[in-house]
């Protein structure tokens, strides 16, 4: 007998960030980028900054040149906003922007001829060349040495911004189907097994989980044989209470033949009338478990049916037998479609009213309602016994337990079994609660 | 009723039951023989045998009370009285549409048993000795002619078993008026209404559909919490 009672609860959001998906996604991620960088920056910082020094050297050898020859050609080099104006007249072919760099150029009879920003103090960091001019006399120039610029604005020189989206979307992608090839098959393994706990049917694993080879392949192969051996050990469980119970019913019969042919022969006996009770409420017992395992075994397909007619129906059955009770009927709707078990749904309603017509006062009356509430079908049962103690509420739906320990009166307390069995194979509930004015109320809720 | 002695088949796969229950029978005054089979029960019961009623029990292997009942209504007219499972509705419904006379849950007291029998004996009694009396209803194109125990709708003649035979008799006799459930499960099967009992309410809805099927519908009402009742042609 299957028994658990909000067995499954959906564990946390679908979309936190605690979700595996997410983990894996991020953690690949940020791994590809990082690996990404590294490289990178080997590659960049390595590569760039040579380039760069021999690049700044050719551009420094260039514009001394270009200032010797102006020099030699008798221009004054001594206003530096005519010099620069004279560069910037040359055809720029340097990566400098025409701009003038700070330098010294100091001629071969040692004589300063041109100084542009540059402090003498430390020799150590200044980069010295000796320049050729075309006359043939050398000149010896001193400049800064190359500041090699920041690896980010070298990186961002290198990729320009879109080819660093690029490579961060396609990062993202591999990631999020790697992610995703760990993920989908945990979820259906997850779907699985959460369709077995919600309605015992065992579904077949699909073949791409069970061949995939990998370890979620095994797990897949050992989660199905585990559904497939609590189902066989399950079914083989109802299948001997229900064997049990007919079994139970041969002898029965005998022994109520036995009672009925003692009483022919020694009329007049209590002690056979006891026996004829006592097989009477075996019966019964037999009757109730036999229900109770049919509930879980039965395979049978949902059907749409009325709700408000099939309760109709079995009101006016119930009232056939109680005729001193009143049970008064209150629904607004004309039909409610339910897709479902109408077997099983009329016999969970049947017992609760049952129980609320046994556990009252017989001239009490019961409320009966049927309400339509968004997506949800509620119907209300309402007695006006004596209730039920807080305590023994959530016992109520156990089988075989009987609030205010009634072990020896009527019934066997499978009746709410029954009842709570049948409402979550319709994935609904059943709530049973003290009305706030006495008696017991009992609610049943079901989604339409 | 005590004085004649009416033989009754019992089919039953329980040895020691058969046993048990023939001789409780017996002490009653009746005839009884039994029979552990279906197989057996259907080559007797369509042999040169007389019985006057059949207690057939429904769960037996290989040839079920079912198939018994199936094989022999086609071919004899006699009572027969299941023994089902207590709570096996389908069974129940199944036997009733398919002809059984009544049921009775099983493990049953033999003196209910007894009571049963004598129900469908006398019901079977009644319908031999009232041939005499015979008269006609007439209602909604429903011709019920209770000496020839037959019913033709529009004309064409209906096949009713004897309790929804007698049920339709007992509507269009009253016409009009309200029968309680209680009323009707009495005078119909001879016996009291039960808890869990649907038996009537079975037989009414097999005499509705097979109304329908010939045209004629809405003319037996539920009264709500009450019973039935046949409507007057307006």
């Amino acid at each position: 007998m299957a028994f658990f009672p909000g067995f499954y609860k959906q564990a946390g959001s679908a979309v936190g960030f605690r979700r595996l998906f997410w983990r894996i996604f991020i953690a690949f991620w940020l791994g590809d980028l990082a690996i990404m960088f590294a490289t990178g920056y080997t590659l960049i910082h390595n590569f760039e900054s040579s380039q760069f020094s021999s690049r700044y050297k050719t551009d420094m050898e260039r514009q001394a040149n270009e200032l010797i020859k102006f020099y030699e050609g008798g221009e004054s080099l001594k206003s530096h906003k005519d010099v620069e104006k004279l560069i910037r007249g040359q055809d720029r072919s340097d990566n400098r922007g025409g701009r003038l760099q700070s330098m010294i150029i100091i001629d071969s009879s040692q004589q300063q001829i041109f100084r542009y920003r540059l402090n003498l103090n430390d020799k150590a960091t200044f980069l010295e060349l000796t320049v050729v001019s075309e006359s043939g006399d050398s000149y010896q120039v001193l400049a800064q040495n190359p500041v090699i610029p920041r690896f980010f604005k070298q990186a961002l020189n290198r990729f320009q911004t879109y080819q660093f989206v690029i490579i961060l979307i396609s990062a993202a992608v591999v990631s999020a189907l790697l992610s995703w090839t760990i993920v989908r098959p945990l979820k259906q393994l997850g779907s699985y097994s959460r369709s077995y706990a919600s309605d015992q049917s065992v579904e077949a694993m699909p073949d791409k989980l069970l061949n995939r080879g990998d370890e979620l392949g095994d797990l897949a192969t050992d989660i199905e044989f585990m559904v497939n051996q609590t189902d066989k050990t399950m079914n083989a469980q109802q299948q001997l209470l229900h064997d049990v119970s007919h079994e139970l019913r041969a002898p029965l019969a005998r022994l109520q033949a036995s009672a009925a042919l003692i009483e022919k022969k020694i009329p007049d006996n209590s002690y056979t009338d006891r026996i004829h009770n006592e097989c009477g409420r075996i019966d019964q017992l037999i009757q109730q478990i036999l229900n109770f395992s049919k509930l879980d075994k039965q395979r049978e397909e949902k059907e749409q049916f009325d709700l408000v007619s099939l309760s109709r129906a079995l009101i006016d059955n119930i009232q056939f037998e109680y005729p001193q009770r009143t049970i008064s009927w209150q629904c607004n709707e004309r039909s409610l479609l339910i897709n479902g078990f109408p077997e099983s749904l009329s016999q969970a309603i049947e017992n609760i009213i049952r129980n609320a017509c046994k556990y009252s006062p017989e001239d009490s009356d019961i409320d009966f309602s049927i309400v339509s509430a968004g997506n949800k079908v509620i119907v209300n049962i309402r007695d006006r016994g004596e209730g039920v103690s807080e305590g023994e509420l959530m016992k109520l739906q156990q089988p075989f337990y009987r609030a205010g320990n009634k072990m020896h009166t009527q019934g066997f307390g499978l009746g709410l079994s029954i009842a709570q069995r049948a409402i979550q194979k319709h994935s609904g509930e059943l709530k049973i609660n003290n009305h706030a004015d006495g008696g017991l109320i009992v609610t049943i809720e079901l989604p339409s | 009723m005590k004085n004649e002695k009416y033989r009754i088949l019992l089919v039953d796969d329980d040895p020691m039951l058969c046993e048990l229950l023939s001789e409780y029978l017996q002490e009653d005054g009746f005839d009884v023989a039994s029979l552990n089979s279906g197989e057996e029960a259907i080559a007797t019961l369509l042999s040169d045998e007389q019985f006057d009623a059949v207690v057939l029990d429904i769960m037996m292997p290989v040839t079920s009370g079912l198939d018994v009942l199936r094989e022999v209504r086609s071919k004899r007219d006699i009572p027969i009285l299941m023994l089902t499972g207590r709570g096996d509705d389908i069974d129940r419904i199944l036997g009733l549409e398919m002809g059984a006379d009544d049921y009775l849950g099983k493990p049953c007291n033999p003196r209910e048993l007894v009571a049963r029998i004598r129900a469908v004996l006398r019901r079977s009694q009644q319908q031999t000795e009232t041939a005499p009396a015979a008269s006609t209803v007439d209602l909604h194109g429903i011709c019920l002619d209770s000496g020839a125990r037959s019913v033709t709708v529009n004309g064409k003649s209906l096949v009713l078993t004897s309790a929804e035979f007698n049920a339709l008799k007992l509507l269009m006799n009253s016409a009009g008026e309200t029968l309680t459930k209680q009323d009707i499960t009495e005078q119909v099967l001879n016996r009291k209404l039960e808890a869990y009992d649907r038996s009537m309410d079975v037989h009414i809805s097999r005499i509705r559909q097979k109304l329908a099927a010939e045209g004629v519908s809405d003319v037996i009402k539920s009264i709500r919490g009450v019973g039935y009742q046949m409507l007057t042609d307006s």
